[in-house]
């Protein structure tokens, strides 16, 4: 497609005018007026060849101007179309019809004339520099065009320039035209008195119709009969229907369920002020240094600045900067919701009753007990709950009264009493007292005179067996002077002794050894005068030994573990851990399935036989080492007694369904002793009926707290 | 508040005032009202002595200044308040320190003479002035109680109990100032803690460490009761029946499940009985029976009835005096706590004469004597003791004794009021 102005436009390239149809142009045009166009062309570039390359050139010029010419584009192309039979009965010379005149270009002619002669092309051999002196020099030039057809320049009259003048202005081509002359409306909007036509109404009109009163008397009668309801009264209240009545709640996308809220921004700071206080603002130093720092590593990312007022503040020219940062931030930056575990820390502290709840325990103290001049290191208690007996390092032990702390007795044994048991047969009246090497059975003389007189006869009716046997003890009976203080047998051993203790039947006890060979522990029988040494190998250092009060075993706690043997079938049962560096004590509880040790390293460790090997629990109240550990009998109480002078009374509720762990919660701490030669409570033992706990010190008393 | 209206009364007619409100200053207290009073009966009658008082407010004493007093008992102050005022009681007298030879367990004393046991194994009765009369030895084993039996002229008749298992009951010639062991009362199997005698003197009945309750006659008789000797019975035993002829039980009740601390007729045919099972159970002693049981929560050391007042006062293992209706069906009644004591209460013992009043011996070495109208504080505290009170008597002519561990016997002459003193 060619354009029509383009040929003249080529060189003038300083008129604004052709600029502005070389625009037009390109963008109005279609296929219809092209060949209009074409003609155009045909006859007025005759003179100049067109270089099909040049169309790209003004394009690019005219690019901005295309909206100015965009609107004189139709009346252009009308004018065009005017011209069109002027210049079919003008251009009759050439007679090769509308074709396009490049075919042409390489013949010396441009076409035929009528009388079929060729056309000669007009001699061209102006070079550039005759062209640029041509334009410079004809003032004409302007004017003058190239009939295509012809091949001859033509120079535009001054009415042919006007017209094209008029044409690129968007106007007609025929100065006379008036575009706006007042239309005439054949349909006026103004009301007229006659009618368009003049026709007379027809009869029907007048007439009722005859098919439309069939049609009501039907109506009407299908009324009367019912056939057809009157019409129901519109519902006014629009109806609605919940969208999401049935959705299914889990079917809620996971993107709505887990919606992650964008993290919240900082809040804007003092530094962010206008007027920020004077300690928010840089130094010089400051500010050289933060501008040599990474951006990344700024720990601001803006100077604070400040200014006179809130007027005087430039807009931020972050901002855009700022928020763009944010976008990636949140879109670069996967979320995640975090399942944050939302516990109270009270919940996690297992809910113990209050001991308040757990009464009762003793609580205060109520005796003393005083006497002894030294450290009191063993008690014990009578099963009647009448008589307590203490032995002490002042090589005595004593009988008390327990309700009034009166000494009844006062029992010289000459040497260090370590341990003292009473007999737990309540028809036996028997105290086994650790003096020293060994172990004396002494009598009280206390309480039921028929009891203590039956013991005694008890132990006169012994026969001695016929043949005699090698024991690793001897038992020697009581000469008449000790008899008359109670002594009743002395069970002498070969080394130290640190413990005795009582099977709860009262015939037989066992006695530890302080020395680490395998005759630590042994075990005597009363009735028979007979002693034996139960292990073959030593497994340690024994500390104490008990028997279970219902079952034949026999509990031995070395330095960390508690060995259970079976005495009847003769074997190691169970081995218990104590999870400590040296146990100092041990106690069973009376149901007989748990067990608690002390240690020395101020821990106190419940076993629960069925349970595991393990501690059920390990108490850590006292600050010292732990010097003895007890149960009470009827009541769910344990205490313990320490070095750091303090009793601790703990309920210790075993149940009896095997699902329900034992419930163990501290209630007392009971003070009393003062500290001797850093030591403290040296023997607790509670009361056999009444729940309260005696204590012995190194301070040399004994005390009932109740 | 500055005033508050108030109208005094007293049942003494010697001290009658007005019977019209007067107007007191709210803050007054005790001091301040009784000088009121005084001044009011002073300008009543010239003659007139200057007298302590003490004020009651709905039976409760005034110890705090009275607008206080009102506030914490919930008294209105718009009202007219009434004030009963009493004679001030005067503190109790020391009059006596008898020293024994060791911890006395048990005093009763009469209008002439004291009885004792003694953890030395003898019983020593004592003149009101202190005068040792007589030593009464037999016991093998501490005495734990004391009793009289009948008092004449010229004999009387008492009992010992002892940890020895046995009760001996003495026949003291005055005269001649011998004593007797008629009976020997043997069948506890533990030691005795605790008896007493009933109204009719016929009667005793006695509390043991073996939780038996048994009755025993009180009548001596001549011939032997029970012939049982046992040929396998230990020397020491023997000996002691040589102290009287034995005497067996009239009967014996069982149903304490602990030792028996302390027992009393509280009728003539009831006996309540004290344990260290917790409970206070009343027997019929006629029957047998077990009428009813008081249980509380901690042992019971001593138990006492006021024949006045109709109610228990027990001392246990804690701080508190509590104070039962025995009448009462429905188990534990404690109807009030007495609480100003830091040890065990080892003893009580009700006025006889008084029916408010009673005193209190402690382990933390104090004798307390009470009112119940003021349960707050003691009426006077009686610290001479130096060592664990363990046990206290008040006769009826208004002697306080108290004996304890640190083997002395005080005695406390205590007039009910000024006015008994001149009387």
């Amino acid at each position: 497609m060619e354009q029509p102005l383009e040929l003249e436009s080529d060189d003038d390239l300083t008129d604004s005018e052709e600029s502005v149809y070389s625009g037009l142009e390109d963008s109005g045009s279609d296929s219809t007026n092209s060949s209009a166009a074409e003609e155009e062309e045909e006859e007025e570039d005759e003179g100049e060849q067109e270089e099909p390359s040049n169309g790209a050139a003004p394009k690019v010029k005219g690019a901005p101007r295309k909206s100015k010419a965009l609107g004189a584009d139709p009346p252009l192309k009308d004018s065009e179309g005017l011209s069109v039979p002027d210049e079919y009965e003008e251009d009759i010379r050439n007679t090769v019809g509308n074709i396009p005149m490049e075919w042409y270009q390489d013949f010396p002619h441009i076409g035929y004339d009528l009388e079929g002669k060729r056309i000669y092309k007009p001699i061209r051999n102006k070079d550039e520099l005759d062209k640029f002196l041509e334009k410079m020099e004809n003032p004409d030039y302007w004017r003058t065009v190239q009939d295509k057809m012809t091949g001859a320049d033509i120079k535009l009259t001054d009415e042919q320039v006007d017209l094209v003048h008029r044409l690129q202005k968007g106007q007609f081509g025929d100065v006379h035209f008036n575009p706006y002359e007042p239309a005439i409306d054949f349909f006026t909007h103004e009301v007229m008195i006659h009618p368009v036509t003049n026709r007379p109404a027809d009869k029907r009109s007048f007439i009722p119709s005859l098919i439309e009163k069939e049609k009501v008397s039907k109506l009407v009668h299908a009324i009367k009969m019912g056939w057809i309801k009157p019409r129901k009264p519109k519902e006014d209240t629009p109806t609605y229907y919940d969208l999401w009545a049935h959705e299914d709640p889990n079917s809620i996308l996971g993107r709505h369920k887990m919606h992650v809220p964008a993290p919240k921004m900082k809040l804007p700071g003092h530094e962010e002020s206008y007027n920020p206080p004077p300690e928010y603002l840089l130094s010089e130093e400051e500010k050289l240094a933060w501008e040599q720092q990474e951006p990344a590593e700024r720990r601001l990312n803006f100077v604070p600045q400040q200014y006179r007022c809130l007027r005087a503040v430039p807009g931020y020219p972050r901002f855009i900067h700022e928020r763009f940062e944010r976008c990636l931030d949140l879109y670069l930056c996967p979320r995640q919701r975090k399942m944050r575990v939302n516990v109270d820390p009270e919940d996690l502290i297992p809910k113990l009753p209050k001991p308040r709840d757990l009464q009762p325990f003793p609580t205060t103290q109520a005796l003393v007990y005083r006497g002894h001049s030294s450290l009191v290191r063993c008690l014990s208690v009578s099963p009647s709950g009448q008589w307590l007996a203490s032995g002490s390092d002042d090589g005595t032990v004593r009988f008390w009264e327990v309700c009034t702390a009166r000494c009844m007795k006062t029992l010289p044994v000459g040497g260090v009493v370590k341990s003292i048991a009473w007999n737990p047969n309540p028809t036996i009246c028997l105290v086994a007292v650790c003096v020293e090497q060994s172990v004396l059975l002494v009598n009280p003389c206390l309480g039921d005179k028929l009891l203590y007189g039956a013991t005694d006869q008890v132990l006169e009716s012994y026969v001695p067996p016929e043949e005699e046997r090698v024991q690793p003890v001897q038992w020697v009976t009581a000469t008449s002077e000790e008899h008359s203080r109670g002594i009743r047998l002395t069970v002498q051993h070969s080394k130290a002794l640190k413990q005795v203790t009582w099977h709860g039947k009262g015939d037989y006890f066992a006695t530890v050894v302080a020395d680490n060979s395998n005759m630590q522990v042994l075990i005597h029988q009363t009735s028979k005068r007979w002693s034996q040494n139960p292990f073959r190998k030593s497994k340690g250092l024994v500390q104490c030994v008990l028997f279970h009060p219902i079952r034949p075993y026999f509990f031995v706690a070395t330095q960390r573990y508690v060995r259970v043997y079976n005495l009847l079938k003769q074997e190691l049962t169970k081995k218990l851990m104590a999870n400590c560096k040296w146990v100092s004590s041990m106690a069973i509880h009376p149901a007989g399935d748990n067990v608690i040790c002390g240690s020395y390293d101020s821990k106190l460790a419940w076993f629960d036989l069925d349970l595991s090997t393990r501690p059920y629990q390990l108490l850590r109240h006292h600050r010292k080492a732990l010097r003895s550990v007890a149960f009470h009998k009827h009541y769910p109480l344990f205490a313990s007694g320490s070095d750091d002078g303090t009793v601790i009374v703990c309920h210790g509720m075993v149940y009896n369904d095997l699902l329900q762990n034992p419930l163990l919660v501290p209630v007392k701490v009971l003070k009393g002793h003062t500290l001797t030669m850093d030591l403290g409570v040296l023997d607790v033992v509670f009361h056999p009926t009444q729940p309260w706990v005696f204590s012995s010190g190194a301070d040399g008393t004994v005390r009932l707290y109740t | 508040m500055a005033q508050l209206t108030a109208r005094f009364r007293t049942e003494n007619p010697r001290y009658a005032v007005e019977d019209v409100p007067f107007s007191v200053p709210a803050a007054s207290e005790t001091a301040d009202l009784s000088h009121l009073i005084n001044k009011l009966l002073a300008a009543r009658g010239a003659d007139h002595k200057y007298v302590e008082f003490d004020f009651l407010i709905q039976g409760q004493f005034l110890r705090v200044p009275l607008v206080t007093h009102m506030e914490m008992e919930n008294i209105s102050t718009e009202e007219v308040v009434e004030i009963e005022y009493v004679e001030k009681y005067m503190a109790p007298q020391p009059e006596e320190c008898i020293f024994h030879d060791d911890w006395i367990s048990s005093v009763q004393a009469t209008e002439e003479w004291i009885l004792t046991g003694c953890y030395d194994q003898t019983a020593r009765i004592w003149s009101l002035e202190g005068k040792s009369i007589m030593t009464i030895a037999g016991h093998t084993e501490v005495v734990k109680d004391v009793a009289w039996v009948k008092q004449d002229s010229l004999s009387c008749l008492l009992i010992s109990a002892s940890m020895d298992q046995t009760i001996l009951l003495w026949e003291w010639n005055v005269e001649k100032n011998k004593v007797k062991a008629l009976h020997c009362c043997r069948g506890h199997a533990g030691s005795v803690d605790s008896v007493a005698v009933d109204c009719t003197r016929t009667k005793f009945c006695s509390g043991s460490w073996d939780k038996m309750l048994k009755i025993w006659s009180a009548v001596p008789t001549d011939e032997e009761d029970e012939m049982e000797e046992a040929a396998n019975r230990p020397r020491k035993k023997q000996k002691t029946e040589q102290l009287g002829l034995t005497r067996t039980p009239l009967a014996t009740l069982s149903g304490h499940t602990e030792a028996i601390s302390s027992v009393l007729w509280s009728d003539a045919e009831e006996i309540c009985s004290a344990s260290w099972d917790h409970t206070i159970k009343l027997w019929d002693a006629e029957t047998g029976g077990l009428k009813s049981t008081l249980t509380g929560n901690k042992v019971f050391n001593s138990v006492s009835y006021s024949p006045l007042c109709r109610r228990l006062a027990s001392g246990s293992t804690d701080r508190h005096i509590r104070l039962w209706d025995p009448r009462s069906k429905d188990g534990s009644l404690v109807l009030l706590s007495l609480t100003s004591h830091t040890g065990w209460v080892t003893s009580v013992k009700w006025s006889p004469t008084h029916e408010h009043q009673l005193i209190s011996g402690s382990l933390d070495n104090i004798v307390k004597l009470w009112d119940t109208r003021s349960c707050k504080a003691p009426l006077y505290d009686l610290a001479a003791h130096e060592d664990k009170v363990l046990c206290v008597d008040w006769t009826e002519a208004g002697l306080l004794l108290s004996g304890g561990a640190d083997n002395k016997l005080y005695c406390y002459r205590y007039p009910a009021t000024a006015s008994d003193v001149g009387a």
